[in-house]
C-alpha cells in the first residue's frame, strides 16, 4: 500500500484534503444513525401501526412501475433511432433528451393545467366537439398520473445510457446477428437487451433514485411516499424524531436498490475495448414502418416536451407582467446565488478527491471515492433531515460558546444559507466527481510526472499542469451541478433559511397556492437553463471524436 | 556526474511479484548507458525508480553528492528536489502550452537574461528556432521529441533519462535522428540513461550496454563486445538467419 509506505508530500497534502471532505461528508449521515437509535417520539408508535405499511405500498409502487417502464420506452426509443433511419431522426435523437430539462414536478403541474375542468384538453372537448366527460378518467393527481408524469420526463436517463452504449459497443454484435439472419425484433430481444444489460440498469437506477427523491410532484399529486411522509412528520407534527426514522426506513429501500443494481447488473462480461468500433448503421425503414416509428417517438417527444412547453409559454403570456417584478429579480438572484456558492464548492472537493484518488490508488482511495458519490443515491428528503437534526445538535452545544462571545442569543448556522449549501454539496458531490474524474483519466499521470523531474512541486505542478489540462471537465462539473440544484427542491425546502426564496421554490409554492398559470415563469427559467445546458453538452458529445 | 546505484528492488504490489531483482548500475560523468530489455522486463520501472516517481523497497541510489535514497526507510529526496531531464515515452509535452513555455517550464530558478539565454541555446541546439511559438499538436513526432529533449536538458539535468526515445517515430524518421540524437546528449555532456527494447538503438547511441530480463540484470559490457556476441535473441533465430543466407 503506496499510502503506508512512507507516503510522498503530493499524498498527505491531497489525503488531508479528500479526508476531512469525507469526514464532513458523513457527519451528518452517522448522526443520522445514531439518533436512530435512540427512543422514539411520541407519534412513531402510531405511524408505525397505521401509516408505515401504506408509505412503502405506495413509494415502491411509483419506483418500481415507473422504472419497468422507463425500461420499455427509453430501450425501444434508443433502438430505434439507433438502429433504424426514418424522417428527422437526426433532430429526434437529441430532441428525445429534453424531456429531463423539465422537473417532473414542473411537468406535473403542466399537465394537471392541461387536464383538470377549465384546461385546455376538456375545454377542447366541450367547445369544440360539445362533449362533457367524467371527471373520473381526468383526474391524474393519483398514482398512475404520477407514474405517467415520472415517466415522461424520466425516462431520458435510460435512453441516453443506452443509446450510448449501442452507439459504442453493440455494433459488432448486432451486425453478427443481422448476418446470421436475425430478424430485427429477435435480434432487439435475443441480443440487444441482454448484451446492454449493463447500461440499462444502470439507467433505469438513476430514474428509481430520482422517484425516491422527489417530494415536489408526489406532494402536489397527493401521494404519500417516504418524502411527503418525512415533510409532514417534521411540519405538520413537529417530529423530528420520527422523521428521522421515516428517513432511515427510506435510507433502507434505497440500499436495496442499490444492491440490486449490482446483481442485475452482473459482471460487465460485454464490454469490448477494442480501439476501433464504428458505430451501427441505420436501416432505412421504409412505407409504414416509417411513418409509424416518427409518429411513435414524435408523440413522446410531443408529451414529453412540446405539450407542457406551450402550456407553460402560454401560462407565462398570461401572467408575466405580474410575477415579473422586483421580487423575481431577487429570485433570480438567490436561486444563482446558492447554486454558485455550492457548485463552485462541489468542484473544488472533487477536483482534490479525484486527485488524491489519482495520486494514490489503491483501497484507500476506492473507498473515498464510494464515500464521495454516496450522497447521490440518498433522497433529498433525507439528506435534509440528518443535515438539519446536525446542525442543531451542533448549535445546542456553541450555545454557550455564542453567549460568551456575544455573537447571538439563538441559532446563527441553521438559520443561514450555510446549511443549505452544505447539504447540496453532499448530495450533488457525484455530479461534479464524475464528471472531473473523467476529465482526470483522459489526462493521466505522465503530464504531472513530467512536471515534478522538471523540478515543480505538487502544488505548483498542480495549478501549472493539471489544473488547465482538466478545464473543461471543471468547467462541465460546475454546470451540471449547477442546474441540478437550481431544480432542486426538497432540500431547498427544508433547509433554507426564512423567507429564502428561489426559482424552484416560487414554483412549488404558487402550485400548493392552486396558483397553478403562476408556476409558468420560474419555472420556464429552470427548463431554459437546463435545456441549455443539455444542448451545450449534446454538442460537446457529439463532436467529440471518443 | 557520478551515478551509483546497488542492489535495487521494488515491486508494484506485493501480490505480483518483484519487477526489480538486485538490480545495479555504475556510470562515470558524461557515459551514455543503455538498458536493453524486452517489453515488460522492467526498464520503464528502472527509470522511474532513479527518478522518483516510485520508490525502492532495497537499494541505494546515490548521483554526484546527492543520495537520492538509501534503503526502505530513509527518507527519499523528493522528484523535484533530484534535478533530473527525463524524455517519457510520448514525450508529456504539455499541451496547453507553447514550445517556449515548455521548454523553460524547468527554469523557474533561472534569472530573466539567463533564462532567456538558455531557452536560446536549446532552441537552437535541438534546430526548432522557428517553432518556439507553436503549440506541441502542431509539431510533427520528431519534432516532439527534440523539444521534449530540449526540455528535459534545458535545467542542466544532473542525469538524463530517455524512455524508448524512438518508439513513436516512423523507422525512416528513426535513423537519423538516432544520429542526431547522439550529438546533442554528447555537446550537452549530460550523464545519460537511456531505455530501449532495439539492439540498433542502443549500439548507435551509447557506450555501453545492459540486458534487462524480468527485472534481473543479465548481462553488462561495452556495447560493442556485448552486441557483437548476442546479435540474435536466441540461438534458434542464430541458426535461421544463417540458413537463410
Ligand atoms: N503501474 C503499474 N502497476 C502494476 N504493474 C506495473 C505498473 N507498471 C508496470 N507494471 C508491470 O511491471 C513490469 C515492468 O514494466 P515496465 O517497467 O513498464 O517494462 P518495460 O518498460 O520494460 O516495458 C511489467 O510486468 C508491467 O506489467
Ligand atoms: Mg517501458
Amino acid at each position: 500500500m503506496p499510502f503506508f509506505k512512507s507516503p510522498s508530500a503530493a499524498a498527505l497534502g491531497w489525503g488531508s484534503g479528500a479526508a476531512g471532505f469525507v469526514i464532513l461528508l458523513l457527519l451528518p449521515l452517522s448522526f443520522l444513525l445514531y439518533r436512530m437509535i435512540q427512543p422514539a417520539g411520541e407519534n412513531w408508535a402510531h405511524i408505525q401501526e397505521y401509516l408505515l405499511l401504506g408509505y412503502t405500498i405506495d413509494t415502491l409502487t411509483l419506483a418500481v412501475i415507473v422504472g419497468i417502464l422507463s425500461i420499455a420506452l427509453g430501450t425501444t426509443l434508443a433502438w430505434l433511432v439507433s438502429a433504424y433511419s426514418f424522417p428527422f431522426r437526426n433532430t429526434l435523437k437529441w430532441a428525445l433528451l429534453m424531456p429531463l430539462a423539465i422537473p417532473p414536478y414542473i411537468g406535473g403541474y403542466a399537465y394537471h393545467g392541461m387536464v383538470n375542468y377549465t384546461g385546455f384538453v376538456q375545454r377542447t372537448l366541450r367547445n369544440t366537439f360539445d362533449i362533457e366527460v367524467s371527471q373520473r378518467y381526468f383526474d391524474i393527481m393519483n398514482i398512475p398520473g404520477a407514474v405517467f408524469i415520472f415517466t415522461i420526463f424520466l425516462y431520458p436517463y435510460v435512453y441516453a445510457i443506452t443509446r450510448a452504449f449501442f452507439a459504442r459497443q453493440a455494433t459488432t454484435l448486432i451486425e453478427n446477428a443481422r448476418v446470421l439472419g436475425s430478424g430485427p425484433v429477435r435480434t432487439f430481444f435475443r441480443i440487444v437487451l441482454p448484451v446492454s444489460r449493463a447500461a440499462i440498469v444502470g439507467g433505469v437506477t438513476l430514474v428509481m433514485l430520482e422517484v425516491l427523491n422527489d417530494y415536489g410532484l408526489v406532494s402536489y399529486f397527493g401521494v404519500q411516499t417516504f418524502s411527503t411522509a418525512i415533510f409532514q412528520t417534521w411540519y405538520a407534527l413537529d417530529d423530528l424524531d420520527s422523521a428521522i426514522r421515516l428517513a432511515g426506513i427510506l435510507m433502507g429501500l434505497v440500499l436495496v436498490f442499490l444492491v440490486l443494481e449490482k446483481v442485475f447488473r452482473g459482471r460487465r462480461q460485454y464490454s469490448y475495448s477494442s480501439a476501433k468500433v464504428s458505430p451501427l448503421k441505420p436501416r432505412e425503414l421504409e412505407g409504414w414502418k416509417k411513418w409509424s416509428t416518427l409518429g411513435f417517438c414524435g408523440t413522446v417527444l410531443l408529451l414529453g416536451f412540446i405539450l407542457p412547453m406551450v402550456q407553460l409559454l402560454y401560462w407565462g403570456m398570461l401572467t408575466y407582467e405580474a410575477v415579473f417584478s422586483a421580487q423575481f429579480v431577487s429570485l433570480v438572484r438567490n436561486s444563482t446565488l446558492a447554486s454558485g456558492i455550492s457548485s463552485l464548492l462541489v468542484v473544488v472537493f472533487a477536483v482534490i478527491v479525484a486527485n488524491f484518488t489519482r495520486i494514490v490508488p489503491g483501497w484507500l482511495s476506492t473507498i473515498t471515492a464510494r464515500f464521495t458519490v454516496l450522497g447521490y443515491s440518498i433522497p433529498g428528503a433525507v439528506i435534509a433531515v440528518g443535515v438539519l437534526s446536525f446542525f442543531i445538535y451542533i448549535e445546542q452545544r456553541l450555545q454557550f460558546f455564542y453567549a460568551f462571545s456575544g455573537i447571538s442569543s439563538g441559532l446563527v448556522l441553521s438559520t443561514s444559507l450555510v446549511m443549505l449549501i452544505f447539504a447540496y454539496v453532499i448530495r450533488f458531490m457525484a455530479v461534479g466527481y464524475n464528471s472531473i474524474e473523467s476529465g482526470f483519466e483522459k489526462v493521466g499521470r505522465r503530464y504531472s510526472e513530467a512536471s515534478r523531474t522538471l523540478g515543480m512541486g505538487w502544488l505548483q505542478t498542480f495549478f501549472k499542469v493539471d489544473l488547465p489540462m482538466i478545464r473543461a471537465a471543471v468547467f462541465s462539473g460546475f454546470i451540471l451541478v449547477f442546474v441540478d440544484i437550481l431544480k432542486e427542491l426538497p432540500l431547498t425546502l427544508i433547509l433554507r433559511p426564512f423567507n429564502f426564496e428561489t426559482l424552484a421554490t416560487t414554483a412549488y409554492r404558487y402550485a400548493s397556492d392552486e396558483r397553478i398559470q403562476e408556476t409558468a415563469v420560474p419555472s420556464l427559467a429552470i427548463i431554459l437553463v437546463s435545456g441549455a445546458a443539455m444542448y451545450i453538452f449534446h454538442i460537446f458529445i457529439e463532436k467529440e471524436p471518443n | 556526474m557520478h551515478v551509483q546505484i546497488s542492489g535495487l528492488e521494488f515491486s508494484y504490489r506485493k501480490a505480483s511479484g518483484t519487477v526489480i531483482q538486485n538490480f545495479n548500475l555504475h556510470m562515470k560523468e558524461g557515459e551514455i548507458v543503455s538498458i536493453l530489455g524486452e517489453s515488460g522486463s522492467g526498464k520503464s520501472t528502472v527509470l522511474r525508480l532513479i527518478a522518483g516517481l516510485e520508490n525502492p523497497s532495497k537499494g541505494k541510489i546515490q548521483v554526484g553528492s546527492d543520495t537520492y535514497v538509501n534503503g526502505q526507510n530513509s527518507r527519499m529526496l523528493p522528484v523535484e528536489k533530484r534535478g533530473l531531464g527525463m524524455v517519457f515515452q510520448d514525450y508529456a509535452l504539455f499541451p496547453h502550452m507553447t514550445v517556449g513555455a515548455n521548454i523553460l517550464y524547468g527554469l523557474k530558478k533561472w534569472k530573466g537574461p539567463k533564462r532567456k539565454a538558455r531557452l536560446q541555446e536549446m532552441l537552437t541546439l535541438v534546430n526548432m528556432t522557428e517553432y518556439k511559438k507553436r503549440y506541441p499538436h502542431e509539431l510533427s513526432g520528431g519534432q516532439q521529441q527534440r523539444v521534449a529533449l530540449a526540455r528535459a536538458l534545458a535545467p542542466e539535468p544532473a542525469l538524463l533519462l530517455l524512455d524508448e526515445p524512438f518508439s513513436n517515430l516512423d523507422a525512416h524518421l528513426k535513423q537519423q535522428i538516432r544520429d542526431e540524437l547522439r550529438e546533442m546528449i554528447k555537446y550537452a555532456g549530460a550523464t545519460t540513461i537511456f531505455v530501449t527494447h532495439d539492439r540498433e538503438d542502443a549500439r548507435v547511441l551509447s557506450d555501453r550496454v545492459i540486458f534487462l530480463d524480468k527485472g534481473k540484470v543479465q548481462k553488462a559490457g561495452r556495447s560493442g563486445d556485448l552486441l557483437q556476441e548476442s546479435l540474435y535473441a536466441s540461438e534458434r533465430e542464430r541458426e535461421l538467419t544463417l540458413l537463410m543466407d
